[in-house]
């Protein structure tokens, strides 16, 4: 689910997808990352988005690089430079 | 400490400061309620540090950081309006009309009339915080259920 970022942009991840591929609850995934259940749930929903700290520590739990679980996307404002 | 358990303990210090607070009134002792308040606030702080469950992370903070900020910012704008008022009362010089010679001595704001004011901030701060809290709690997804 994509989330807003403060300058407006879409943050999405894949963190449902890692979860069950790794048969995660989320409640496993934040005791293991050191948040609280809700939290996960925010990121998930996209209501949320992580911090640079947060956000590797979740990649690294899934032993995957940080761009593979979450995505920023560009697309909401684009800049013509002409 | 447990998390549940905890908070069952600030129930418990919310209860005997309110019974600290009538009794404080009926005794007319401010500094009873005073120093309780300061004791109850150091003791929940104390408590805090014990918990083992995590109750506050990153997003708990900002959702803290930014009702704080807004309070703040439009908290502000309210205190200073009524201070200068305030300011005005105690500059306040009396003029002395030609067709009443009578003086009549300049009129201060008694101090219950501050209490009262004080007393419309706090609710007013409290009001704001507890306001923005709330905003910013349902626009980080404090309340998102999940079918897990």
């Amino acid at each position: 689910m994509p989330g807003n970022t403060e300058n407006g942009r879409l943050m999405k991840n894949k963190i449902k997808v890692y979860r069950a591929m790794h048969d995660l609850t989320q409640e496993d995934l934040a005791h293991a990352t050191g948040v609280t259940r809700q939290t996960i749930l925010a990121i998930e929903k996209g209501k949320y988005v992580p911090s640079l700290d947060l956000a590797f520590k979740i990649s690294r739990y899934f032993n995957v690089n940080i761009e593979e679980v979450f995505q920023y996307s560009d697309a909401v404002r684009t800049i013509d430079v002409d | 400490m447990k998390k549940n358990t905890f908070y069952l303990f600030t129930g418990c210090i919310a209860l005997v400061l309110l019974a600290l607070f009538w009794y404080s009134v009926e005794l007319h002792t401010p500094l009873l309620i005073e120093i309780g308040f300061i004791v109850a606030i150091i003791a929940i702080y104390l408590a805090r540090k014990r918990v083992t469950d995590i109750i506050e992370d990153e997003r708990t903070a900002r959702i803290t950081e930014e009702a704080a900020v807004r309070t703040f910012q439009v908290f502000w704008v309210g205190f200073c309006a009524l201070s200068i008022g305030v300011v005005m009362e105690i500059l306040y010089i009396p003029s002395f009309p030609r067709d009443h010679p009578a003086i009549h001595p300049p009129q201060m704001l008694p101090p219950r009339m501050l209490g009262y004011l004080q007393l419309g901030l706090l609710c007013l701060m409290i009001f704001l915080y507890v306001g923005f809290r709330i905003y910013y709690a349902r626009k980080y997804g404090e309340w998102e259920t999940d079918e897990e």
